[in-house]
């Protein structure tokens, strides 16, 4: 460490418990908390309009989703093309408790939390079924599986009498302790809650790339032999990267069920895995803050293109099919000029813009 | 045992349209590795292409017919050229997320044209009375769609087998270095298995739009229902393509041709091939026909 704590132009580590540190230096540990606070204490400051609200809450659930989808894609090197399937899981876990024991029920209003928990675990262990085949295969063949579990989600519930046939399945509203949250209340209390899970997870995650299984996932992502022969076992490894991701997609699905106050399927389609896929790659796979840059970016980019066809849809008659047209291709292009160019995604610039900062006024 | 029969020569003219769009994820497989999920869309353009040059421009359906594969084999070069090119040698999950991103794309592209959101059919040039025999019942356009499909098949398997283009493409296949170093141009092979897939797709999405009418989600969905048919079959194998093809064929006729209504099921033909292909997955990964490329880890 340099002589002056505050201005590190670089890492200066004498022990491996150093470099091992969440926090490099104490700038970054106060901007941290700096950041935290500010997270916490604006809407106390500023009044959002409910619609608003929404918009952020769901890229904060879509956080959560992604940060999943990063552990199996990004970290342990396998493509998920089922990922929605897996939040729908966490989502009709909330849902299927609501159907047998009615929607008021005690446990759903008052013990949420505790229900979120049973979601994931229920998320993590489809995720570990569909993991399965992992134990035998590799690459293109585990996408497909995760695929086919897509298409099998999305048929049973659509099939299923119990699960409404797809149509929406209501959620009460919860009970904290200040009583039940009012409508006006609603997203905001959920922007809490939702935020407090992204921080748990999010130190979990980042406590979990610290420990022998995170690295494990890392190992068999460079080279699966390698790691066989030191002494891991791929197969598990791969499973047990499945049953993460889908513990914290089903952790997600539960946030979302509690936020839409209901759980339909037109919000776990193929579509929205392949979306979720688009926000880990645009976000940087395999670095843990590319997952709240990813979300951020495509539902921004989702909302401009929605106003932009909006503007040009009131301005040439002729051009009904541009508004439809629009998302697809913009959608599609960002994936793309991402992969292209900029491999590492926006987690990248990230990266660069930091050191760049870090290293001030030198060049390197 | 009529009705039994009816399924069985249903399923295969399902079967064998299946095997032809297989066809061209395992062209492009079999030569660069890149399994195209975008190749849904290529099927629809190509059916796109035949409808607008038939009807709107006036060209007979069968002229028309070759005029798109031709026009699909360019564009299916294209695509090669500008998205997969500069990603040789990426990793494989960039270059499954392109085919992804191309998905997109063209879904966008293919919304701005008229096709996006309403049904065509085309106008009728086969006889409408449907060839009839001891109570099972084939319509003209399902005949004349699968000759088409086994000519072409046979047409790909006599090219891959005889023809010094599908010779070296097979070599490239095998191993990229070796090929390379006795003067095979491994970007051209690419190219040529794009637009190759390209040809079939379009023929596929003419057949398809001739037996079911012309519309963007239907002729999409082929491309993601095909997923369990290159699987069962193996990735790498044409003749595997066309069993699988068949055999997926008939699995779904009889799940909805027996499932259906009974026990309350319903809609399972859709879902049928996906659960046959995680079983498939867990016991033969490599398929009927594939090579036994993959390690167990």
């Amino acid at each position: 460490m340099s002589s002056n704590r505050w201005l590190a132009t670089g890492n200066y580590f004498t022990s491996y418990k150093e470099e091992q540190r969440i926090f490099f230096t104490s700038l970054d540990r106060t901007a941290m908390a700096l950041l935290l606070l500010c997270l916490f204490a604006w809407p106390l400051v500023v009044s959002v309009d409910n619609k608003y609200m929404l918009v952020i809450d769901n890229i904060l659930v879509a956080v959560i989703a992604v940060m999943g989808l990063n552990l199996v894609t990004g970290f342990a090197g396998l493509i998920s093309i089922g990922h929605a399937a897996f939040v729908g899981v966490g989502a009709y876990t909330i849902a299927s408790f609501a159907r047998v024991m009615g929607e008021n029920h005690i446990l759903l209003t008052h013990a949420w939390p505790l229900m979120i928990l049973v979601a994931g675990c229920m998320g993590a262990i489809f995720g570990a079924i569909v993991g399965l085949p992992a134990l035998r295969l590799k690459h293109l063949y585990l996408a497909i599986a995760t695929l086919s579990f897509q298409m099998i989600f999305q048929w049973t519930i659509n099939f299923m009498n119990f699960f409404n046939q797809g149509q929406t399945i209501a959620v009460s509203r919860v009970t904290w302790v200040t009583g039940q949250v009012t409508r006006s209340q609603h997203y905001t209390f959920w922007y809490y809650a939702i935020l407090v899970f992204i921080v748990l997870c999010g130190f979990a995650v980042r406590n979990l790339l610290r420990t022998r299984y995170g690295r494990c996932l890392v190992a068999v992502r460079d080279n699966d032999r390698a790691a066989d022969a030191m002494g891991m076992h791929p197969g598990f490894t791969k499973v047990y990267a499945f049953g993460l991701a889908g513990f914290l997609a089903g952790v997600a699905g539960a946030l979302h069920a509690y936020l839409y106050r209901g759980v339909g399927i037109e919000s776990f389609t193929l579509h929205h895995s392949i979306s979720f896929l688009a926000m880990a790659i645009v976000g940087g796979l395999g670095t843990l803050h590319g997952s709240f840059w990813g979300p951020v970016a495509i539902k921004l980019l989702d909302l401009q293109v929605e106003r932009l066809s909006e503007w040009v849809g009131n301005h040439l008659t002729i051009a009904t099919n541009l508004a439809t047209a629009l998302k697809p291709l913009s959608f599609g292009l960002v994936i793309v000029l991402f992969l292209m160019f900029e491999p590492r995604g926006i987690a990248n610039w990230w990266r660069i813009a930091r050191s760049y900062v870090k290293l001030w006024p030198f060049r390197y | 045992m009529s009705y039994f029969f009816q399924l069985v020569v249903s399923g295969i003219v399902v079967g064998s349209i299946y095997a032809l769009s297989a066809l061209g994820f395992v062209l492009i497989y079999k030569s660069s590795r890149v399994l195209n999920i975008a190749h849904g869309q290529i099927i629809a353009a190509g059916a796109f292409i035949t409808y607008a040059l038939t009807v709107w421009v006036g060209i007979p359906i069968y002229i028309a017919f070759l005029a798109s594969m031709v026009i699909t084999f360019f564009l299916a070069m294209s695509v090669e050229r500008v998205f997969l090119r500069r990603l040789i040698g990426e990793p494989i999950i960039s270059v499954i997320m392109v085919t992804i991103g191309l998905m997109s794309i063209l879904d966008g592209l293919i919304y701005l044209t008229p096709f996006g959101t309403e049904n065509f059919s085309f106008p009728h040039f086969l006889p409408e009375t449907p060839i009839t025999f001891a109570g099972i019942s084939v319509s003209w356009t399902q005949m004349v769609g699968v000759i088409t499909t086994f000519a072409m098949i046979g047409g790909f398997s006599w090219f891959f087998k005889k023809s010094t283009l599908g010779i070296s493409m097979r070599a490239v296949s095998d191993d990229q270095l070796a090929s390379m170093s006795i003067g095979i141009s491994v970007p051209r092979v690419f190219g040529l298995a794009w637009a190759m897939a390209g040809l079939s797709a379009a023929a596929a999405g003419a057949i398809i739009g001739n037996i079911t009418g012309i519309n963007f989600d239907t002729l999409h969905a082929f491309g993601i229902i095909v997923f369990p048919v290159v699987i069962l079959g193996g990735l790498d194998s044409i003749l595997g393509a066309v069993v699988a093809g068949i055999i997926m064929g008939l699995i779904q006729q009889f799940a909805s041709g027996y499932l259906d209504g009974n026990w309350g099921l319903n809609g399972t033909g859709e879902v049928m091939p996906y659960i046959v292909l995680l079983v498939i997955l867990l016991f033969k990964p490599h398929g009927l026909f594939g090579i036994h490329e993959i390690e167990r880890v």
